[in-house]
């Protein structure tokens, strides 16, 4: 393609513009991305000079570790039910702040506010509302029942911190949502009232498809982030009790630097951008964004 | 320092510069900071922070010609020496501590200390209690020095045992359990217990006493893995034992962080725990009257010892001054100084006689469980040690029976052991 000398004059400002974020991004995540795929098919230890070749035999190991097959189905249970929930409250959530309601203000402010928190503070004080004594327990013991220490019992643990994601990020995707609602011109609310539509045909027939696009990007995104949820899980739980919270980033982190297994860990985050990679995909083959 | 220099290349070469330009740009950032001896620590309390830094201004006015920074390393202590070790940008003198220490060890990358040793007249090694100085021995070569060890002790609540009318401490397994029994009662009468005798956590270092006071271990003399022994399983039998009969608590059920917060708060009326509960009495529950005693003795008197050392890597530009500053930290000197509040016991016998650590009416508990006193360590990799903590949580947490629970988790085991590395050999 021949490019007239003003079109390489825009182009060269717009490489020079990018050039430095790229060269950033280049050194800081395409590079460690490959490498990463590149010594996972080496028994590397960071404090052994000698690093082997190994070939496959970090994903056959992987394969046959029952940690990572339980960190699998752990990730796999935690995405399953965080983003359905988080998706559909943070829709609802912005319709009802998208109405003209008293203290619009004050509640969509309430609703971010755990989203710009760190996950850090909301993990620790989840660990004391989740507590024995805490403040779940308490307001249970109102209504006459007695609960579990919800962190250390394994069939409870991994939904108290799904249930803590939940609430967290909603409040962040119900900004995306609001965005995308004030779009929707409001014509086709007004010609929906005269047919007759009520309230929740309104939200079902126009909101809901209407809003496809960003609903495309809130999936996508937490799709990945609950894929790779980690904070909560070292804050919390360190995996526990009984591996019942082991995510695939918490089993990669713990062999990677707790284990000297970097190869192994290596492997294994290999594989979660695979599952990462597939879910996208097939989520942009069977739901595009663009269908309406 | 290192700059990124805006080459002015054509646009159209950009790509193919760049990853050459990134080579370069990576090469030329070599690690700094190879001028001066780099003397890392973790970072426990303010308190303690302070005494370190006490005893090196101790050091440099004695030694003004030896010039070293300290780099404390606030958190991620052992993920952080590991990124260190590994890309050559470790500090010249580091804690080691001794349940991590195999793996260091196994590695090759410590600097071996024999030979400073030996070339020290003022070293004396017969002056350090052995099982601290095994504690950093690999194939028979020292590793580390020891600088200060805490065993696991009792502690116990006066006004508790006076209430209940108690007037002798137990010595024994039996009298543990009995007396806990008589320590748990529902002070306010819901029903529910809010004072446990005792109380247990899920944690290889806390069953370890009991595993060696009953004449098992962890990793038997000859290499073995022991957890299947019947030795183990009794001790752990025993322990768990306490909690489902619920004569001991633990921590999560009262909703408290560790079981010092637990003994602090009077929800138990004894705990095991190392020295380091003190402090923290003195500065949370100043008011507690409480005791230390030995730890009750199974078939035989045993404690766990934790014990911390310095180390060196292979690969430091200063090995002469690291030695000087490590010799001088666990000399009779540094070592009196560091451990003259009961911060931690001294390793050395005579810094320990000299200073009345055998008098002093805390301290002598804990030297006296010196004399039994073992460090925790094993020829496994960590990924064992957290293997045993998940069987654990299925036993405390789950009521898996614990005979069924290490059984399980043997063959797993055996996959860790650590093997040295070749190229060392």
């Amino acid at each position: 393609m021949k490019l007239s000398a003003k079109q390489k004059e825009q182009a060269r400002t717009a490489y020079l513009f990018i050039g430095f974020p790229l060269l950033l991004f280049s050194v800081f995540t395409f590079v460690p991305i490959l490498f990463a795929f590149f010594i996972s098919f080496y028994d590397w230890n960071l404090l052994i000079p000698d690093k082997p070749f190994v070939g496959l035999a970090n994903y056959v190991e992987l394969f046959q570790d029952k940690v990572f097959l339980v960190a699998i189905k752990n990730t796999l249970v935690y995405t399953i039910g965080v983003v359905p929930i988080q998706t559909l409250l943070a829709l609802v959530l912005a319709f009802i702040m998208n109405q003209k309601l008293k203290g619009r203000a004050f509640f969509r402010l309430a609703f971010y506010i755990p989203a710009v928190t760190s996950s850090v503070v909301t993990s620790i004080i989840f660990v004391w509302i989740y507590s024995k004594p805490g403040l779940l327990n308490y307001l249970l013991s109102l209504i006459g029942v007695e609960g579990t220490d919800y962190l250390t019992n394994p069939s409870t643990a991994l939904f108290a911190i799904m249930a803590l994601n939940i609430w967290t990020t909603s409040g962040y995707f119900m900004i995306s949502f609001l965005a995308g609602l004030q779009s929707i011109p409001q014509s086709l609310y007004e010609a929906a009232k005269i047919d007759g539509a009520n309230q929740w045909q309104q939200f079902w027939k126009i909101t809901v498809p209407m809003v496809r696009p960003v609903t495309y990007f809130v999936v996508v995104l937490s799709l990945i982030g609950c894929f790779q949820v980690f904070d909560q899980i070292y804050v919390m739980s360190a995996g526990g009790p009984v591996n019942s919270t082991t995510t695939m980033s918490y089993f990669t982190y713990n062999n990677a630097f707790k284990f000297f297994r970097l190869g192994y860990g290596a492997a294994s985050a290999v594989i979660l951008a695979l599952i990462i990679f597939g879910a996208t995909w097939l989520q942009k083959k069977y739901f595009p964004a663009d269908a309406y | 320092m290192c700059f990124l220099v805006p080459i002015p290349f054509k646009i159209s070469k950009y790509l193919r510069y760049l990853s050459g330009l990134i080579l370069l740009w990576m090469a030329a950032c070599q690690p700094t900071g190879n001028d001066t001896l780099r003397l890392s620590s973790w970072v426990s309390s303010p308190s303690e922070t302070n005494l370190f830094k006490q005893t090196l201004a101790d050091f440099r006015q004695t030694h003004p010609e030896l010039d070293f920074k300290y780099e404390p390393i606030p958190g991620n202590y052992s993920e952080k020496l590991q990124l260190m070790l590994g890309t050559n940008t470790a500090p010249d003198l580091f804690f080691l501590k001794g349940m991590t220490a195999p793996s260091y060890m196994s590695f090759g990358i410590l600097n071996p200390l024999d030979n400073w040793m030996a070339q020290s007249p003022d070293f004396e090694a017969t002056d350090f209690f052995p099982f601290a100085l095994e504690a950093f021995q690999y194939d028979g070569v020292q590793y580390g020095l020891p600088k200060d060890f805490n065993p696991y002790v009792l502690f116990y609540n006066k006004a508790h045992f006076r209430e209940a009318g108690l007037d002798s401490l137990p010595t024994n397994w039996q009298e543990l359990e009995q007396m806990s029994a008589q320590l748990t009662k529902d002070r306010d009468g819901d029903g529910k217990m809010d004072q446990y005798g005792f109380i247990v956590e899920p944690s290889i270092e806390m069953v370890m006493p009991f595993v060696y006071q009953n004449d098992g271990h962890f990793q038997n003399p000859d290499g073995s893995l022991g957890i299947t022994d019947d030795s183990f399983i009794e001790a752990l039998e025993f322990y768990y034992g306490l909690y489902q009969k619920g004569v001991a608590t633990i921590a999560q059920d009262q909703g408290v962080a560790w079981n010092g917060d637990a003994f602090g708060r009077g929800t138990c009326s004894m705990a095991i725990s190392g020295g380091w509960l003190m402090p923290f009495l003195k500065d949370n529950y100043p008011e507690i009257d409480y005791g230390i005693i030995p730890l009750p003795a199974g078939k035989q008197r045993a404690t766990v010892a934790f014990t911390t050392a310095y180390a060196m890597p292979k690969k430091t530009a200063f090995e002469g001054e690291a030695w000087q500053i490590m010799n001088y930290l666990v000399g009779k000197e540094g070592m009196a100084n560091w451990t003259n509040t009961g911060v931690a016991m001294p390793t050395r016998r005579s810094v320990a006689e000299a200073n009345g650590f055998y008098e002093h009416p805390v301290f002598k508990t804990f030297m006296e469980s010196a004399a039994y006193a073992r460090p925790f360590q094993v020829q496994y990799s960590e990924r064992g040690f957290e293997e045993v903590v998940v069987a654990f949580q299925a036993i405390f947490f789950m009521g898996k029976p614990p005979r069924e629970a290490m059984e399980e988790i043997a063959s797993q085991i055996k996959k860790y052991r650590l093997v040295k590395n070749k190229k060392q050999r």
